[in-house]
């Protein structure tokens, strides 16, 4: 019930704020862009009008979670506002989850409007609506889902341009990691390449939630894929929050 | 305002095409897309469409294989580049080998394509006039799930130009008798008569220039060459018609054209 209350108030002061509809309206200009962009091709239209919808979604979801993210709880700091609800019956992790499910309905609110007008500019073109396509929006979902757990954490300790740096490292990183594999098959055995490989686990794999490429040419994914980066992605967000309320129950306020 | 226009009209040596320079290998550009591998496809391959529409660049044709490797790297499965840039290679590089490599290219990033072999041997078999590679890629196309019955009419067509009558003969007796439907039945006959008398006028040819030889003049009529003894018999058409023959050139032909049966 506090959790909802205080994800309720973060979700309405997140709609407030103008970077949101800033990026909103950059990312439905790229949408409409891509129709544009389309016309200059040779062969498949509507491909290009995915693909480049699918990477505006991904895009300026990842900039909504981590611009509006990494001010989250220093806000509250900033302004003094945390005194006043901690001094409420409220336990820390209840504040901490309510600020996190507070902005994924935010950011599900903004997905849910750019898929609108990316399936209708598809249905546009192929009178038809493009259902798995939403099998990609939904994994870019999570994905946000994970990058608002990693800007809350930063925002917990650091202030939000620091954060916002931190958490597009780990947005780059997250992409980039899956090219250690190389790295690792060219290392010879030793200390090295355990290393490596222990870094390769360790580090986020932001690709286990990037279906764009299969959805697009309509190939198919196993089941067990869809599975285990569902749980992938649950428990590396639960990971990344209970970090977060461990920082945030050392902080002193007073 | 003023600036910019004054700037654009003061004219800058230019080298044209000289953003090839500038693209890195798509193994290692994949690494750096962020997971955007297939919107940056799209890109590069637009752009490799203005960029072969501009025909100011001496040595564009020199990175073509390059520009649909690095778009075939980051998107393999994006099938439209492939093809276009064989395209380009076959009719604006006259390059026929660099298409065929692009092709097998992308055959090897989509083994279950049977387009990309196929493409392949129709640019071997009607511009390279290749037709023993020609058939070497038919036979690849056949070999994936999904080709359609043409590339086997194809193959047949093929291994007739590769002057190998008797297994070009045999290949359209077995399209014929596995024929769904009346006009594929019709087009293999149709191959069939065409090969029994590419091989009766050879042999008929062959035997006149020997009479001729002989008797220093082209027979006055086909018989005369079992006369000489130079054939046991005099062979007809597919459907029992004589060939016509003219004694004052020695020319042999087919009676009826074969596609007006």
């Amino acid at each position: 019930m506090k959790i909802r209350a205080i994800a309720f108030n973060t979700f309405k002061e997140a709609i407030r704020d103008r970077i949101l509809y800033l990026l909103l309206f950059f990312a439905l200009i790229c949408i409409a862009f891509s129709r544009l962009l389309a016309l200059l091709t040779i062969g498949d239209r509507v491909k290009i009008i995915k693909d480049v919808g699918l990477a505006s979604i991904s895009l300026f979801g990842a900039l909504m979670a981590i611009l509006i993210g990494t001010g989250l709880v220093y806000k509250e700091i900033d302004k003094k506002t945390i005194y006043t609800l901690l001094s409420k019956p409220i336990h820390r992790y209840q504040f901490l989850l309510g600020k996190f499910f507070g902005l994924v309905l935010t950011l599900f609110i903004m997905l849910l409007l750019m898929s609108i007008i990316f399936l209708a500019l598809i249905f546009f073109h192929t009178f038809t609506i493009e259902w798995q396509l939403l099998v990609a929006i939904l994994y870019i979902f999570l994905e946000l889902c994970l990058i608002t757990a990693v800007a809350l954490l930063f925002s917990c300790f650091s202030t939000p341009i620091l954060s916002s740096i931190f958490t597009l490292a780990f947005y780059l990183i997250g992409h980039t990691a899956w090219g250690l594999e190389t790295l690792i098959e060219k290392i010879k055995p030793g200390l090295g390449k355990v290393l490596a490989q222990g870094l390769y686990h360790f580090l986020p794999d932001l690709e286990n939630f990037n279906f764009r490429i299969e959805v697009v040419h309509n190939l198919p994914i196993p089941a067990s894929i869809f599975l285990y980066s569902t749980l992938y992605g649950v428990f590396y967000s639960l990971f990344v929050l209970t970090i977060a309320f461990l920082i945030f129950r050392k902080r002193d306020f007073i | 305002m003023y600036l910019k226009i004054i700037t654009d009209r003061i004219t800058r040596k230019k080298i044209p095409g000289s953003s090839i320079i500038y693209l890195p290998e798509g193994k290692y550009l994949k690494y750096g897309t962020l997971g955007f591998s297939s919107f940056l496809a799209d890109l590069i391959y637009i752009w490799a469409i203005q960029y072969y529409g501009d025909y100011t660049i001496p040595d564009s044709y020199d990175y073509l294989y390059k520009i649909f490797e690095i778009i075939a790297e980051l998107d393999p499965h994006y099938f439209d580049p492939i093809d276009m840039g064989a395209f380009i290679a076959a009719y604006e590089a006259q390059d026929l080998e660099l298409a065929v490599k692009i092709l097998d290219m992308g055959l090897e990033k989509n083994p279950k394509e049977w387009f990309f072999p196929y493409q392949a041997a129709h640019y071997l078999q009607f511009m390279q006039k290749d037709h023993e590679r020609a058939q070497e890629y038919y036979k690849k196309t056949m070999s994936i799930e999904g080709y359609p019955p043409i590339v086997r009419r194809l193959y047949a067509d093929a291994i007739f130009k590769a002057t190998d009558y008797e297994r070009a003969f045999e290949e359209w007796l077995e399209i014929y008798n596995t024929a769904e439907d009346e006009r594929i039945k019709k087009v293999a006959s149709n191959h069939l008569y065409r090969i029994k008398a590419t091989v009766d006028i050879e042999k008929l040819q062959d035997a006149i220039t020997k009479y001729k030889e002989k008797y220093g003049r082209f027979p006055a009529e086909l018989s005369r060459l079992v006369y000489a003894g130079f054939l046991d018999s005099i062979p007809k058409d597919m459907d029992d018609k004589e060939y016509l023959y003219d004694s004052q050139t020695g020319e042999v032909k087919p009676p009826t054209i074969p596609w007006k049966r």
